[in-house]
């Protein structure tokens, strides 16, 4: 019986004082350095909920990009909004061509692991054209080496037929 | 801002930091702020039974799996039943705390307030998770889900700069360098390290354009200020009129939409930090700013990595824009440059615990206006002016604030 019976006990340690530099005359704190580790497991799965933006998830399915355009002030959002922020209008669904311009990128060779993607990852603004804000997304497909990607080169959406995690895996980019 | 009465002024009685490290296993948050918070009692000579409210800084709930910490902050420190509030606004939560206190003071809620700060950043969960946990504070339906976190957003602003203004990697490598430099001359800092802009160049290369050595560390600690009236320090600081007085002069806050994609293009598009532009006019025509560069002795910018703090320089005014780069390689915004800036190491060489960061950003100012930094990284008081940048997400929460010494 003991710190045995504890099932989550990880250790018990003597911690050091981080800041001696300020106790010249001893550890104000040396009474308080026995320290408990333990385990604390929480695991959740969420039922999330898309809300007034699913139809942009739901047409990606059918290969379709579409986004908002608000009557109010002619704003077409490249991520869909259903109340346009610059004026407070409530948007119409609006489908574009799918074809723009890439604005900025990144090429990540280390991803968190919790992210499924291969490496080097490519993400990517675009300004897909007919819109007057930017999308985020990955770039795929860029050729044999990410040198080939430039700021201001033409790009396109894609769809895939591959089954995904999430509905926005859907779609990517790839150089037009 | 007409309506603030100018009879009564916020001064900045004392502060205190608790060691950033990469893991504090010597204790937890409560006993990281308790820390702080007995340096700033002790720093500013004033008893917490007088000090008539606080603020709470932390950002998150996750890393410390603790909803409303500041209740156990507060009543911590025999604060209770007086009054309390949190400030949020991700890495700008501290710099947000500090102009929670100067509302509050100034509008006569209250004559004198603690602000206390900290973030246990997470070294208790797999770093995969922990970067999980700071993916959750850019949009969760939108840029988590294209694998966006936040080296790859950063790094897609940093490579826009780079292609509008030919900004060089070499050249922001230098804000690593001078940064962790400074920190060797801070005793509380996380990362402090002589290196050379080679070997940043050479560290691994995370999400291009940036590498390891660019980038700012999770750090666990905590920090603290004490601020109040002159009457209120008069009759309750043994500091006050010892040590030299220092007044929060300036204020400002801007935000942008929280994806970078929505941010009315292309200006700023995905280059600039608008919330900093519009933040810092307001905190610099509080405070009679009107030329950065001259009017201040030392600034501690928000260094999530290299390059955002070349971007700050000019979004704040210090440069025009594109000429940051330039500038930082001949040393203007060294120690002993035209405008030092992260004396205290900077989210790269300090750490960076989010909830501490801006508080403990007003603590290095203090320290600096008072004299009180260590000799290699005190500097030169003209202006007797110091200022603070903080901000969240991709900048969409930016608080500036502004100290000054009167004496
Ligand atoms: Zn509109």
């Amino acid at each position: 019986m003991g710190l045995e019976q504890i099932n989550t006990l990880m250790e018990v340690f003597t911690a050091e004082d981080p800041m001696p530099f300020e106790h010249p005359e001893g550890d104000p704190w040396k009474d308080f350095r026995e320290v408990m580790r333990i385990e604390w497991k929480m695991d959740f799965t969420y039922k999330h909920v898309l809300g007034k933006y699913s139809k942009f998830f739901i047409e990606l399915a059918n290969k379709k990009f579409v986004t908002t355009e608000c009557p109010g002030c002619g704003k077409v959002w490249g991520i869909p909004r259903p109340l346009c922020s610059d004026c407070l209008t409530i948007t119409k669904w609006k489908e574009l061509p799918g074809t723009g311009t890439l604005i900025g990128y990144s090429v990540s060779h280390f991803v968190p692991a919790f992210m499924k993607v291969e490496k080097p990852y490519v993400l990517s603004v675009v300004k897909l054209d007919g819109a007057d804000t930017l999308f985020t997304h990955q770039l795929r497909n860029y050729g044999d080496s990410t040198d080939d990607i430039k700021v201001g080169m033409p790009v396109k959406v894609a769809f895939t037929d591959e089954k995904v995690d999430h509905p926005l895996l859907l779609m990517h980019f790839e150089p037009a | 801002m007409e309506i603030l009465n100018k009879e009564r002024r916020v001064f900045v009685l004392g502060g205190g930091i608790s060691k950033f490290a990469a893991e504090r296993v010597d204790g937890n948050m409560r006993d990281w702020m308790n820390e702080a918070v007995l340096e700033a009692l002790e720093d500013s000579g004033t008893q917490i039974a007088d000090i008539e409210h606080s603020t709470t800084s932390y950002f998150s709930d996750h890393f410390d799996k603790q909803l409303k910490a500041g209740a156990i902050f507060h009543d911590n420190i025999g604060m209770c039943p007086k009054p309390n509030v949190r400030v949020e606004g991700g890495g700008g939560t501290g710099g947000l705390a500090i102009r929670n206190a100067y509302a509050y003071i100034k509008s006569g809620l209250c004559d004198s307030m603690i602000v206390f700060g900290g973030e246990n950043m997470g070294r208790q969960v797999p770093s995969d998770v922990a970067q999980q946990f700071i993916a959750l504070a850019s949009d969760t339906d939108w840029e988590v889900q294209v694998a966006g976190f936040y080296i790859a957003y950063y790094a897609m602003m940093m490579t826009a700069h780079m292609d509008k203004y030919g900004t060089k990697e070499e050249q922001f490598a230098t804000v690593s360098v001078k940064n962790h430099r400074n920190a060797m001359y801070n005793p509380k800092a996380h990362y402090p390290m002589d290196i050379t802009v080679e070997d940043v160049m050479k560290s691994k290369m995370l999400s291009y354009p940036y590498k390891l050595l660019d980038n700012c560390l999770l750090s666990d600690g905590a920090a603290c200020i004490v601020f109040s009236t002159a009457e209120w320090a008069e009759k309750n600081a043994k500091s006050w009129g010892s040590k030299p007085t220092v007044e929060l002069t300036g204020t400002g806050c801007g935000t942008d939409f929280m994806r970078m994609a929505d941010r009315p293009f292309p200006d700023p598009g995905i280059i600039h930090f608008r919330g900093k532009q519009s933040g810092a006019q307001q905190a610099y025509e509080m405070a009679g700013v009107k030329n950065p560069r001259e009017d201040f002795d030392c600034f501690e910018v928000h260094d999530a990595y290299s390059g955002v703090e070349l971007v700050t320089y000019e979004d704040l005014g210090f440069c025009k824009p594109g000429e940051s780069g330039k500038l930082a390689e001949k040393g203007v915004f060294d120690l002993g440059g035209d405008l030092p800036t992260n004396t205290s190491g900077g989210l790269i060489g300090f750490g960076h615990p989010v909830g501490a960061t801006g508080v403990g950003q007003g603590v290095e100012v203090l320290r600096q206006l008072r004299q009180e930094a260590h000799p290699k990284r005190q500097v030169e008081l003209n202006a007797k002016r110091g200022g603070m940048d903080s901000h969240g997400g991709t900048g969409t929460f930016c608080a500036i604030n502004i100290f000054e010494r009167r004496d």
